[in-house]
């Protein structure tokens, strides 16, 4: 049982995480679960252009960001012809229970004003715990960009939060 | 970096820690940045008090199952739309299915207390393996037997497969037990692997792709049919 785990067995341990991090992309459960298996395929698909000895957690994260912005830009077009952004809120009939799915909804809805390039920013350092300069090579931008996107990115949803 | 971002680099910790003690005692001597990072650590608090739970929520099915495509989407897809052309695996796993019968049935007393028992020359789950089939959710395994995917066959039955130490197979209601479809010996220097279980016997995975009728249950599917008692 000392030998290294397998490719999917790292990726497995990964899925409580990535999903968290889906919900925070989508802020919709059904999407997010979509978005993490899209995530899983694609990385199952890519497993060679990982290389061992790097975090297999970045480069995954990496992965969900960019399919999520590839679907994010197909939705956009649609929903701007189609439907309010608001629909995208409804968390449905929730298992976490009462007050869990009301806070999370309540963010979710605050998070949902946030650009998408301040919200992938607020999730990655807030909610997931990356450094700075993690992020910064995740999504290859310098970490001026990175900081600064985080300092809009969070005050503005302290106004939010603090609205009423 | 402005000094808002300095700010706030110092509230995430990502400052040396020269600039980190010059910002502390900033921040210390100004109510108004005091209040602001306050306000700011309680904001993270939030994000992460409402997100957490979702990572420790129970994986949905449909996600574990993508990890292992083999079995789970390209054997069963192709198993389903091969339904008509008996391919050379189910064989096999019927092969294996009487071997494995015939010798349990010699084997194992009537009256034992081990996890097959047979009765009128059919197999049923008893004791350790009847109890997981019964009370065990795929999202959480306890003890020595895992399962694996619960669905419905072309009769309606529930059926689970499952993973034990040293075999697999499946399992079907059948007049409120658990009847043996197939059981599996795990190949010679495997058993007690858990990874069969990822890797699930192809026998297994033929045997479930021909009983299976729609798609495996997901989470919530599978709780639900665990309150109605498997019905």
């Amino acid at each position: 049982m000392d030998q290294p785990s397998s490719f999917e067995d790292q990726l497995a341990a990964l899925l409580p995480r990535l999903r968290r991090f889906a919900h925070a992309l989508s802020r919709n459960s059904a999407d997010a679960d979509d978005l993490t298996q899209a995530t899983i395929e694609r990385g199952l698909k890519s497993r060679a252009q990982w290389q061992p000895g790097t975090r297999l957690d970045s480069w995954c994260y990496r992965i969900m960001r960019n399919l999520w912005i590839d679907t994010a830009r197909a939705q956009s077009r649609k929903s701007a012809r189609e439907a309010p952004e608001e629909e995208g809120l409804n968390v449905g009939e929730d298992p976490r229970g009462m007050d869990a799915a009301i806070d999370l909804k309540r963010i979710m809805a605050a998070m949902s004003r946030l650009p998408e390039e301040q919200r992938e920013v607020v999730a990655l350092i807030l909610i997931e715990g990356f450094g700075y300069r993690e992020v910064s090579e995740m999504l290859g931008l310098p970490i001026g960009t990175v900081s600064s996107r985080l300092v809009r990115g969070r005050t503005a949803l302290l106004a939010i939060v603090g609205e009423r | 970096m402005t000094e808002d971002e300095k700010f706030f680099a110092w509230l995430d910790g990502e400052l040396e820690p020269a600039d980190a003690a010059r910002m502390e005692a900033k921040v210390a001597s100004d109510p108004e940045l005091a209040r602001l990072a306050e306000q700011h650590h309680l904001l993270g608090e939030q994000l992460r008090g409402a997100f957490d739970p979702i990572a420790a929520e129970p994986i949905p099915a449909r996600l574990r199952a993508a990890i292992h495509p083999s079995v789970d989407v390209i054997d069963f897809a192709a198993a389903k739309r091969s339904r008509t052309m008996r391919s050379l695996p189910q064989w096999t796993a019927l092969a294996a299915t009487l071997a494995v019968g015939i010798a349990v049935g010699t084997m194992v007393p009537q009256r034992s207390s081990g996890p097959v028992q047979v009765e009128g020359g059919t197999m049923y789950a008893a004791a350790s393996l009847n109890r997981a089939l019964d009370t065990q959710l795929a999202s959480a395994p306890t003890g020595d037997v895992r399962i694996g995917l619960t669905f419905r066959d072309h009769a309606g039955n529930v059926c689970r497969s499952f993973t034990a130490p040293a075999s697999s197979g499946l399992a079907c209601r059948n007049g409120g037990r658990w009847r043996l479809k197939g059981l599996f010996a795990a190949p010679e220097g495997q058993a007690g692997d858990y990874r069969m279980a990822a890797g699930m016997d192809p026998n297994l995975a033929a045997l479930v792709g021909s009983t299976m009728a729609n798609e495996p249950f997901d989470s919530n599917q599978e709780r639900a049919a665990k309150r109605r008692g498997w019905q």
